[in-house]
């Protein structure tokens, strides 16, 4: 077993050519320096005026000067390492490397008995980190539900602990309260056995955001230089909404995000030169018709692929997003949506891709089914990412010669030998014969991920938590349910 | 002149619907008759073709800018006569900072007419109050899209039942529902921006 979490590198799909990501690069030093971005956070304002960028505390502006944003990117790190609890979970994200995972903080699931929408809970927080630990193609957990049935000071501290008590992957999310983020860290450093530990193998980090358009505002800040001062990784995500919140033109969108999310970095950079930031998107566009914000854009996946250009060509990691679908249960639009977004992301080398499993509804809905039939997805996806690899015994001209005109390969050591690695091999698709699949009970794709679905949460048994550490966890956190 | 004036505010062009309201005040037409049949009118045209999907979001929003360049050459020749449909508060509740919504909901409210008055991200229940007892509009509006901050939406609706008995409120977000609003005592629930504007009709009849 290799020590790290299988690794793929995309980067086959550029959605625009070389130079037109110096273009962007451009366009953006240029809003950095004329146009600048509202800091409504006094103390993050005073680090850029102390570090030299030009402020203009009445108006809350700060411009960013090139010399600036160029230390920053020379200063973050070009590879950052996302552990898991166990180290064959370990995520190394740099150049193109791509992995896919979970996204959200939605409020509700579509209950696996009953196929009803319902509030989600903290056996769903438990849940779905068990299906993360379950399913081989699902790299990480970012959090992806909000627990209902809780009191909101004990939200924090029972998303992070449920999750690492059901999965021994990567654990990353948003936080609602300083305390709550305050008790994160503490029960985390718990875990690992004190704050060196932590820091040397960091298998939690945090998401904080960027208000589109260009607007960095109070609380969330503050998280965010919390984070940094403590060392744990992080991610500065934009959403601009490419027509609502950012340009309907996909570049200006890109162009926006850019800005936005490297004046995040530079601040980071600002705070503590090396801290592991990653470059952040979670962009889409609004619909035109209904004005609501779309989750299984195509479009979605364009501004995505290329902000990974962008992050790219800074030599720095990307948390983006792909995967979602805005269907209201996991039917056929569900599937392709899901797809075609994963896939565009996926084959564009971004190093972090979440929000791609289980996603339904604007972002607002989790399936278990189709978290299953995702896993299916992404393996399709990082089929693609893993391309076609020629060489001599790939192109095996000896082998066609062998077989010569007329013959077959079905039975030849060379298919034997190789077919595991060249053919993907689907789960959830049915391949059966009309005839198999009626006597099987003509389950449709749904269905069939259901009895999987059920079948992880009854069965799987993920590493979870020592019995003398869980009621050390437990004491100290009352609140923990 | 009437039909001029619809036709250029449909069509989004703010210079056509000043040039046609201009020459239908030479032409002696009653500014309140330039608002009922023309401008008003119009924006009802404009939210039907919205609801059916024929106009997106940004040409009914500049249709809307289109009407408001027409307003404001009538506006001032109304002589006291209220001209707006009705007033309207608006904002978002504590802790909550999302505004592209309410920013849509106030859009459309403008453009059919409603004089709004938007207290942004992150308001009060103090706020919301002040600015009721300033502006004394019919209804107020409250937008949360966190479950966390609908605790402070709950609050502010509360206050505002106390404090400011005669105002309507009417609640909207993506977590908010009509059963969430019956929960705290809210006078309407709308889901998306047309119905916004519906219910903010029917709550000031
Ligand atoms: C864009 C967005 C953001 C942007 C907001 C930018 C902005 N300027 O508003 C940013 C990135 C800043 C953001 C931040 C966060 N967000 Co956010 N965000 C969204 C997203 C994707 C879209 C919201 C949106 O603008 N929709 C488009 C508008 C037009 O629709 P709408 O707001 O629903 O409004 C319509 C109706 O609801 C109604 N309406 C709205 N207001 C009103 C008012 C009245 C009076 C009436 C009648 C009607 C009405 O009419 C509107 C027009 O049709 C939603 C997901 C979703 N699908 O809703 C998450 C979502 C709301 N966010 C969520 C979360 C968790 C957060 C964060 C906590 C994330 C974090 N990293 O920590 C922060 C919280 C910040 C804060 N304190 O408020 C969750 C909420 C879940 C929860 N637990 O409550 C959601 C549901 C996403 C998700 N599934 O994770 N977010």
């Amino acid at each position: 077993m290799s020590k790290v979490f299988q690794q793929y590198q995309g980067g086959s799909n550029k959605v625009f050519p070389g130079d037109k990501v110096k273009e962007i690069h451009e366009a953006s030093v240029h809003l950095m320096e004329k146009v600048g971005v509202k800091v409504h956070n006094p103390r993050a304002r005073q680090i850029f005026a102390d570090h030299g960028a030009q402020v203009d505390h009445g108006e809350a502006i700060v411009k960013i000067p090139r010399s600036m944003l160029e230390d920053a990117v020379a200063a973050a790190p070009s590879r950052v390492l996302l552990c898991g609890r166990e180290e064959k979970n370990d995520l190394v994200l740099e150049g193109t490397n791509t992995y896919l995972g979970t996204g959200g903080t939605v409020l509700y699931t579509l209950d696996l008995d009953t196929g009803e929408r319902r509030p989600t809970e903290v056996r769903d927080v438990a849940g779905y980190a068990k299906m993360t630990d379950a399913l081989e193609n699902v790299a990480f957990f970012v959090i992806n539900c909000y627990p209902q049935d809780v009191a909101t000071e004990d939200v924090d501290v029972n998303r992070f602990y449920h999750s690492f008590a059901n999965t021994s992957k990567h654990v990353m999310g948003g936080i609602y309260t300083m305390e709550g983020l305050k008790d994160v860290i503490r029960l985390s450093e718990e875990i690992a056995g004190g704050k060196a530990n932590l820091l040397a193998r960091p298998f939690v980090s945090f998401i904080t955001l960027i208000m589109s358009p260009l607007v960095m505002e109070v609380t969330y800040t503050d998280f965010l230089m919390e984070i940094v001062r403590y060392g744990l990784p992080l991610t500065t995500p934009a959403e601009p909404l490419a027509g609502a919140t950012a340009p309907v033109t996909l570049a200006g969108t890109v162009t926006i995000n850019n800005v936005e999310s490297l004046a995040g970095l530079v601040l980071a950079q600002l705070i503590r030169k090396g801290h592991p930031t990653l470059y952040g998107t979670t962009s889409s566009i609004m619909d035109m018709v209904t004005g609501t914000y779309m989750a299984g854009a195509i479009e979605s996946a364009l501004i995505n692929a290329g902000c990974a250009q962008m992050a790219q060509y800074y030599e720095i990691p990307i948390y983006a997003t792909g995967g979602m679908s805005d269907s209201k249960i996991p039917d056929c639009q569900a599937g392709y949506e899901s797809a075609a977004t994963a896939m565009i992301v996926a084959l564009a080398g971004a190093n972090y891709i979440h929000d791609a499993f289980g996603l339904l509804e604007f972002c607002t809905t989790l399936s278990y089914e189709k978290m299953v039939i995702d896993n299916e997805i992404v393996g399709m996806a990082l089929r693609a990412v893993r391309g076609i690899e020629v060489n001599e015994e790939t192109i095996a001209a000896d082998i066609i010669a062998e077989v010569g005109p007329g013959g077959n390969f079905l039975a030849h050591r060379h298919t034997a030998g190789h077919v595991r690695k060249e053919f993907f091999f689907p789960r959830v698709a049915d391949r059966q014969m009309r005839r198999d699949w009626e006597a099987s009970g003509s389950a449709d794709t749904a269905a069939r991920a259901k009895v999987m679905a059920e079948e992880i949460l009854r069965e799987h048994r993920p590493l979870g938590f020592a019995e003398d550490l869980e009621a050390l966890l437990r004491k100290n956190y009352a609140g923990i349910k | 002149m009437i039909q001029e004036i619809y036709t250029k505010v449909l069509a989004g062009e703010s210079d056509g619907v000043r040039s046609a309201v201009q020459k239908a005040l030479d032409e002696g037409i009653k500014p309140s008759k330039i608002i009922n049949d023309a401008l008003i009118k119009a924006m009802d045209e404009v939210g039907a073709r919205m609801k059916s999907g024929e106009m997106y979001v940004p040409e009914v929003l500049i249709a809307a800018e289109a009407m408001k360049a027409g307003l404001g050459l009538v506006k001032p020749l109304l002589e006291g006569e209220a001209y707006a449909v009705g007033k309207v508060v608006i904002g978002t509740v504590a802790g909550d900072l999302h505004d592209i919504g309410k920013n849509l909901v106030t859009m459309l409210l403008e453009s059919s007419g409603f004089e709004v008055i938007d207290l942004g991200v992150d308001a009060s229940a103090e706020v919301f109050l002040e600015a009721a007892g300033k502006h004394k509009p019919q209804i107020v509006g409250l937008s949360a899209l966190l479950t966390t901050t609908m605790a402070s939406m709950e609050a502010t609706v509360k206050a505002l039942r106390e404090k400011a008995p005669g105002i309507k409120t009417m609640i909207g977000g993506a977590p908010v529902s009509q059963q969430f609003a019956d929960e705290i005592g809210a006078g309407g629930y709308a889901p998306d921006g047309a119905s916004a504007v519906d219910l903010a009709k029917k709550l000031i009849q």
